[in-house]
């Protein structure tokens, strides 16, 4: 008999059979306890009172969320001049933009990084062209999200093994990317039409 | 009764070493690498097909472990947590430079078929099942590892490797097919 039965949910398949009888145990060729004593000796584990936990990094999460969102509203929508901006500006602003730093935790790949920095090049030659208060508005998003990151970092630095944690720190940094590209592709918010 | 007397013995054990590393005790951990490294290595070199890179993937595995023990909080068993921490470690190789030059990514539907692994498993290792698994795309084999071998149910699975239940159904049934066919033609050959 060659065939493996895909039909009957709960009928035993001989193959997955096969598998469940090897030895869930394999060891290594050699001992690697050496190396890991070596690595771990001196280093200290993460405190078990560190604050940042879940619900840092759940609330951090929405709050990235929440903002860009709220940025993205203000971006697009038409500029009535008699309505305020939605992050109001009292101070001189800048023009210099510090992209998000992940951390040592985020699991973020050189590809990705290289992938936001492509985008950022192009938004940056953008950004100088927005109203001073689009760029505040920005910028606080950006420090949002950085804050956001961080305590998420934090938090995957005690659960690594959290597969929620990373889905946060991949939705901070797809907010970080929809930021860019929404500075990018509209035409709204620029101090003079392009 | 014996057995479950054995059992609850070891558990006790294990909960005594987690408690006492916790605390920074080094000969603690090394105790509990001990009992959980030959588990760690074989999902590794399940996942990687690559002895060497499963080495490097299992001291990441135990060192990152003894970062994060004192958040570690019981309400999985520590070997699952264990578990959870290595297939991080594989998938985040697996994304890196590195890893792609190693093996291609893991698709999420699974249609993927241009990756061949030629595993470096020990040739004496009987040609069937493990070769077999070790010869599938990385997204079949990770789920044939963890549901197949180790026995994570669909849910477990998904939770580790981060993808609905139903991508981790579907690459079983496609990991079936696939190895249906290798071991077919090897049987013929």
């Amino acid at each position: 008999m060659n065939t493996i039965p895909f039909g009957p949910r709960n009928e035993p398949d001989p193959l997955l059979a096969k598998a469940a009888e090897l030895p869930k145990d394999v060891a290594p060729a050699r001992d690697l306890w050496p190396s890991i004593a070596a690595r771990i000796a001196g280093e200290p584990q993460q405190a078990r009172s560190r604050s940042f936990g879940w619900p840092a990094a759940l609330a951090a999460g929405f709050l990235v969320a929440s903002v860009s969102a709220l940025l993205t509203w203000g971006l697009m929508r038409d500029t009535d001049p008699a309505q305020p901006p939605p992050v109001v500006i009292a101070e001189r602003v800048g023009t210099a933009i510090v992209p998000v730093s992940y951390g040592p935790n985020s699991g973020l790949t050189s590809k990705e990084i290289v992938a936001r920095d492509d985008l950022l090049a192009r938004f940056q030659e953008r950004f100088t062209e927005l109203k001073p208060e689009t760029r505040e508005a920005i910028q606080k998003n950006l420090a949002i999200i950085q804050a956001a990151a961080n305590e998420i970092d934090a938090a995957l630095a005690k659960d690594p093994a959290s597969g929620m944690l990373k889905s946060l720190l991949v939705g901070a940094y797809k907010q970080e990317l929809q930021l860019y590209s929404t500075v990018v592709t509209s035409s709204d918010g620029f101090t003079r039409r392009t | 009764m014996r057995q479950v007397t054995v059992l609850a013995s070891a558990v006790d054990s294990s909960v005594e070493l987690v408690t006492r590393a916790c605390r920074g005790d080094m000969g603690a951990f090394e105790d509990l690498y001990r009992q959980h490294v030959g588990r760690v290595y074989g999902l590794c070199l399940r996942m990687t097909g690559q002895p060497e890179s499963a080495e490097d993937l299992t001291q990441d595995t135990f060192v990152s472990a003894w970062r994060s023990l004192p958040g570690y909080e019981g309400r999985s068993s520590f070997s699952t947590w264990l578990h959870r921490i290595a297939v991080n470690a594989v998938l985040a190789k697996r994304r890196s430079p590195q890893g792609r030059n190693e093996v291609s990514m893991t698709d999420e539907i699974g249609e993927q078929m241009d990756f061949e692994a030629e595993s470096t498993m020990d040739e004496a290792t009987p040609i069937d099942i493990e070769r077999a698994i070790a010869a599938l795309p990385p997204g079949a084999r990770d789920i044939v590892v963890l549901h197949g071998i180790y026995g994570y149910s669909h849910e477990e699975a998904a939770a580790m490797l981060g993808v609905a239940v139903g991508t981790c159904k579907a690459q079983l049934h496609r990991a079936r097919h696939l190895m249906r066919g290798r071991m077919g033609s090897e049987a013929r050959t």
